[in-house]
């Protein structure tokens, strides 16, 4: 049991905290929460199936087209449903036009590749039990996500923009920064991440088009525990969730073990609204 | 007096004016020239959209139907025309579509919807325009003879469909302490409400009986809670094909050589496609049809098999879809040709013959209505199949069946 518990529960947490980053990546450039990180994980899967099974092309092929389609996506979305609406963010027209773009991006799926599940190729021919590739690559690339992003932001002139950039948006520009083009960069890692996520987890989570709202929901959770815009807090939170969550699969079983780990959040949330590893700020007034 | 001479007239009038009716009605032969407009059938197939497998099937065999039919010179002498409304797995389409066959068609009967979700939506409305219906969806509530007098089913209910599982795992399989399991969907949650007090009455131990939340990748944590519990089978009510793969990929990483007996989506191509190994297919048993079943020594029932040469010689492909789809797509138009050539096309005429009917000999099974009941199939026509025996869009019957 505990096996299953940590083994399950690491690696479904490693899915959660990458698209916990997704959201970040996306919310630390333009203030906004961006629905489609969900939608990034759900096609990391679904094109990772259509060319590594459907067109038969070799993995590390199809896992590079996975990831380099997430580029244009991100660029579009930051085009079409995030750059029309940054001026009145007080309005939260984002959460419509994102999740609008998500949702017909999800119907065209459903549409093309069908609302069944369907199987995703196992990459790496290893276990059973827990060194199944499908328990520790989403763990790898978690790891590489967050390693990758932390050499980005602190060792690097084109991170400290980015930091610049979520730091004060105002002062940045002020600098001469490009806040435009390091906006559309940030969107193009983000969905870089997200289809990672996706392609890394879709052995667990098959290729599928509903996958797109259970990764939403259960992706802003680390978010939300770790606190909006820390990589770091949704790493901890998604896997915190993971393994929460098959606790309570073990524990409770069925729909109860859903249940209880929105109980948990709400609870950590009344007694934390900035997140478990969040900072609460101060309001001048 | 004015007045009572007044009541008495208008009653005159109205009985002059019905026997003038009869007259005309009975009285007068009817015209020489013979009516050579064709009969036109409305049909509310789902020929895409994410349910539509189980349409193009059908398909297959309801256009067969009507080719030889108008090939054979069509009901004395005038054609069907199928008017086809695809409803694209839609309620809302399926509800525009019953508006357009039923107001400006006019059909003499419409044939579908084949999918439960848009029927739910169409049969009261077609109920109210009295355009006889019949169509082969499982959920119990859409024939109810009161509320709907002209809907007819020739296919089984959701009850016959649980009760030949349960008849199956108790009676065949001899096995007492069951598990029953369902996704989160109302399919789901109704199936093991329905389900679960049928195996108790039949004398069953349901010792795990839960909804599961499908999206959840890993089902062990179940699993185990229906091995500790005692269970010898598992009975899971789901469409969702990769749910039901989970179960049977867990089962075989258990270890645990249990049977699995349940809905025919247990043995879809979907299912198939996600299992872990083939073998996870083993000592599976979904719902089935005798008549268009193997028997033990491989063979189908002698109807089905001619039917199956005549798919051959139409060089229509089974080997995408399954042989109860076509057959059950193939009777309609049949049974709707022989009921206007026996007894006319006005609604009445038709469910009175319906209301009739008695074991008439489809190749998908025999139906029999009757004023009360309007569920067609029987209850020994719906048996359990090995699904891994697929061959020809066709299963074998599951073991202990007689021959």
């Amino acid at each position: 049991m505990i096996e299953s518990i940590v083994s399950y529960g690491l690696a479904v947490g490693a899915v959660y905290a990458m698209i916990g980053i997704t959201y970040n990546v996306m919310f630390s450039a333009s203030r906004v929460f961006s629905f489609t990180s969900g939608m990034l994980g759900m096609l990391g899967g679904v094109l990772g199936a259509l060319f590594i099974t459907k067109f038969g092309l070799p993995v590390v092929v199809g896992l590079v087209l996975v990831l380099a389609c997430g580029v244009p996506i991100g660029v579009i979305t930051e085009i079409v449903t995030v750059r029309p609406v940054l001026k009145s963010l007080e309005q939260h027209l984002y959460v419509l036009s994102t999740l609008a773009f998500a949702l017909m991006v999800q119907q065209l799926v459903a549409i093309e590749w069908g609302t069944d599940a369907q199987p995703f190729p196992r990459l790496i021919p290893i276990g059973p039990g827990w060194l199944d590739q499908q328990f520790w690559l989403p763990m790898l690339a978690c790891a590489a996500t967050i390693v990758g992003l932390e050499f980005l932001y602190r060792r690097t002139l084109v991170g400290r923009a980015f930091v610049a950039i979520a730091e004060d948006n105002y002062a940045a520009r002020a600098l001469g920064l490009p806040e435009q083009g390091l906006r559309v960069a940030s969107f193009a890692l983000a969905g870089i991440i997200g289809m990672l996520a996706g392609f890394t987890g879709a052995e667990m989570l098959l290729a599928f088009f509903g996958n797109q709202s259970i990764l939403n929901f259960y992706g802003f959770i680390p978010v939300a525990l770790g606190g909006m815009g820390s990589n770091r807090g949704a790493v901890f939170g998604g896997l915190a969730l993971g393994l929460f969550q098959q606790a309570a699969n073990f524990l409770l079983g069925g729909i109860f073990a859903a249940v209880a780990v929105f109980v948990v959040f709400i609870a950590i949330l009344l007694v934390r609204p900035e997140g478990l590893a969040g900072v609460s700020t101060t309001r001048r007034v | 007096m004015s007045t009572s001479l007044r009541t008495i007239t208008r009653r005159q009038v109205l009985a002059g004016s019905a026997v003038s009716a009869a007259a005309l009605a009975s009285g007068f032969p009817a015209p020489a020239i013979a009516n050579s407009d064709p009969i036109k059938i409305g049909y509310l197939p789902a020929l895409t959209g994410p349910s539509s497998s189980t349409g193009v099937g059908i398909n297959r065999g309801t256009e067969l139907a009507v080719e030889e039919i108008n090939a054979a010179g069509g009901i004395d002498g005038r054609r069907i025309e199928l008017i086809v409304r695809d409803t694209q797995s839609d309620p809302t389409k399926a509800v525009n579509a019953v508006a357009e066959l039923t107001q400006r068609q006019k059909v003499a009967i419409i044939f579908g919807p084949l999918n439960s979700g848009e029927a739910l939506a169409a049969t009261p409305l077609i109920a109210r325009d009295k355009v006889p219906m019949i169509h082969p969806c499982w959920v119990d509530q859409l024939i109810d003879v009161k509320k709907y007098p002209m809907a007819f089913r020739n296919a089984p209910t959701n009850q016959q469909i649980g009760g030949a599982a349960n008849q199956y795992v108790i009676d065949v399989l001899k096995l007492k302490k069951v598990a029953v399991v369902s996704d989160t969907t109302g399919y789901g949650t109704a199936s093991v409400d329905a389900y679960v007090p049928m195996l108790t009455a039949k004398g069953a131990e349901v010792v795990f009986s839960g909804h599961i939340d499908a999206a959840n990748p890993d089902l062990k944590p179940d699993m185990l809670r229906m091995r500790s519990a005692g269970a010898d089978v598992i009975m899971p009510w789901s469409v969702n094909a990769g749910f039901l793969a989970r179960i049977l990929n867990t089962r075989g990483a258990m270890g645990w050589e249990v049977p699995v007996v349940g809905q025919t989506t247990l043995g879809s191509g979907q299912t198939k496609a996600l299992l872990e190994k083939p073998e996870h297919w083993n000592k599976v048993y979904s719902n089935n049809f005798r008549n268009v079943c193997f028997s033990k020594d491989g063979k189908l029932p002698a109807r089905a098999q001619e039917f199956v040469e005549r798919l051959r010689k139409a060089k229509l492909d089974m080997g995408d879809t399954l042989l109860w789809w076509i057959a059950l797509g193939y009777d309609a138009p049949r049974l709707m040709a022989e009921t206007i050539k026996a007894a006319g096309s006005s609604p009445e005429q038709i469910t009175g013959y319906w209301n009739k009917l008695k074991a008439w000999p489809g190749v998908y099974g025999d139906i029999t209505f009757t004023p009360e009941l309007h569920n067609g199939f029987q209850d020994d026509q719906v048996i359990m199949c090995e699904v891994n025996s697929l061959r020809d869009g066709a299963f074998n019957l599951a073991p202990g069946y007689g021959a």
